[in-house]
């Protein structure tokens, strides 16, 4: 069985980019460009993981994480927060949330599956 | 007989007191004034003594809050300190005074006498107020200036983060082309995209050391110490230039003293200097030149020594290149070779370990040394 995966990105370009990525090491892809329709996909699909921006037009990544944390069926989904900001003061906010973990842009290509595929399990 | 030496005593007193001085009688009549009295303002003898004080120098002494002092506050204290009075002279000009005064009742006679001293204190206050001003601005200035600094270090922020997001995607992008992930490329093509590739590198390597500058300059960069082990750490810097070493037929030599200690310092920004340094000196040496490390221990510190035989610099640029962005152009270095602010940047950051950083030159074509030291033990808060 194909492990799925949910990117969540308003940028595009990066979305696509992230999605390819995936799909060439095998995932089944899942992609949302705001906060809402991630977390309606989330329900619905419960992927194995969820890849998700920091800056989203409709929320923060990290209120997103939280939502996803209270309801139970989306509670334990490993998130992997990718986000330009490398301050400092732009992590804070994902400290605390469970099961997730911090990448930074601009992605590495030739591990960002990999880096993926170790966090689930 | 007894009054008229009294009144003798008083006038020699009065005389050699420096300040203005008035002896009033009961009806605020003036008896005698002091010298300086007439000097400071401009009033002559004979329109003085025997008139009432209101009227001094054409009715100019009529002041509302010197009446205030002489007929209300006077006759209930006995005496009065410091009581600051400002008045407008037409002959003088615009006076701040301090008056102090005191009642004496004479013990022959019913009457009593005045005495009235005072200060001109115009300049002192005109210096005080300067003062008082220049304070405040310097007060505005100091928040005007912690605001910019947070403003700066607010728009580094923002900017990192806007610059990131493109550079993503033309080295995301570019970087999986380069790969051949969806299909071969010509090698032309390939050529291109690795342009593309190392472009936004580079790009991505300014964005960073920018912002590690500013850092540093805001205070913001923090130190992760941990003891490091520095003969192994100088070995593996080496290794890291070992390529672009072999490629340009440069040799290099590494003196590592034997006792030379563990340093508690932050790995990764003791690398970077490193490397940094190492870099430069493969760069700016001409094929068939020599580089080279040296470290020792020097007291409570370890001094490293960068040095190479290659294009050195020029006397009058010796302080230029700690300024950021300044590249002499030499026959050996291409543009795209560096940022221009690993330099200036290493020097920061040895600082921020409590160390010192200095470039010597003999000259162009003379090749160039940096010095610096670390301290073994960072001093408990002694960390700029």
């Amino acid at each position: 069985m194909k492990k799925t995966v949910l990117v969540v990105d308003d940028n595009t370009n990066n979305l696509m980019l992230e999605k390819d990525l995936l799909d060439v090491a095998g995932f089944e892809v899942f992609v949302a460009e705001n906060a809402s329709i991630a977390i309606v996909i989330a329900r619905k699909e419960k992927p194995d993981i969820i890849i998700l921006d920091v800056r989203l037009p409709d929320m923060r990544g990290s209120e997103a994480a939280r939502i996803l944390r209270q309801d139970k069926e989306t509670r334990d989904i490993p998130i992997i927060f990718v986000t330009a900001s490398v301050m400092p003061e732009g992590r804070e906010e994902i400290e605390g949330i469970t099961n997730s973990r911090f990448i930074g842009k601009p992605i590495n290509t030739r591990t960002f599956a990999k880096e993926v595929s170790q966090f689930i399990s | 007989m007894e009054t008229a030496r009294t009144g003798q005593i008083f006038e020699d007193i009065i005389e050699t007191i420096r300040e203005p001085l008035l002896i009033l009688d009961q009806d605020l009549r003036v008896v005698t004034v002091s010298r300086s009295f007439y000097e400071v303002f401009k009033v002559k003898p004979e329109e003085t003594v025997g008139q009432l004080i209101y009227d001094l120098g054409n009715k100019q002494w009529d002041i509302p809050r010197l009446r205030d002092l002489l007929e209300k506050i006077l006759p209930e204290n006995d005496s009065f300190d410091d009581y600051e009075v400002e008045h407008d002279f037409t002959t003088i000009g615009k006076r701040t005074m301090l008056l102090n005064a005191r009642q004496i009742e004479r013990r022959m006679g019913k009457e009593r006498i005045i005495l009235l001293a005072i200060e001109d204190i115009t300049e002192r206050k005109k210096i005080e107020d300067g003062l008082e001003k220049t304070h405040e601005e310097l007060k505005e200035l100091t928040t005007e200036l912690k605001r910019a600094v947070q403003v700066k270090s607010e728009f580094l922020a923002n900017m990192s983060h806007e610059l990131r997001t493109p550079l993503n995607s033309i080295i995301g992008f570019s970087e999986v082309l380069y790969d051949e992930t969806f299909g071969p490329l010509k090698e032309k093509q390939r050529q291109y995209v690795n342009n593309v590739l190392t472009s936004g590198t580079h790009l991505l390597l300014l964005i960073n050391q920018i912002l590690d500058m500013a850092k540093v300059e805001a205070g913001k960069m923090k130190l992760v110490l941990s003891s490091l082990p520095m003969k192994s750490l100088l070995n593996e810097i080496s290794l890291l230039v070992e390529d672009m070493v072999g490629k340009k037929k440069i040799k290099m030599l590494l003196e590592i003293a034997e006792d030379l200690p563990n340093i508690e310092a932050d790995d990764l920004k003791v690398k970077e200097i490193l490397y940094n340094l190492i870099s430069n000196a493969v760069k700016f040496t001409p094929e068939g030149g020599k580089i080279g490390m040296r470290a020792k221990k020097a007291d409570s510190e370890i001094e490293i020594v960068v040095w190479d035989t290659g294009v050195g610099i020029a006397s009058e640029n010796t302080d230029k290149i700690f300024e950021g962005f300044f590249r002499v152009d030499t026959p050996y270095s291409r543009l795209t070779e560096g940022t221009g602010l690993g330099l200036p940047l290493s020097k920061k950051l040895v600082e921020l370990h409590g160390g010192k950083l200095s470039v010597e030159s003999e000259g162009i074509n003379r090749g160039t040394s940096v010095r610096f030291t670390l301290p073994i033990y960072i001093k408990e808060g002694g960390v700029i």
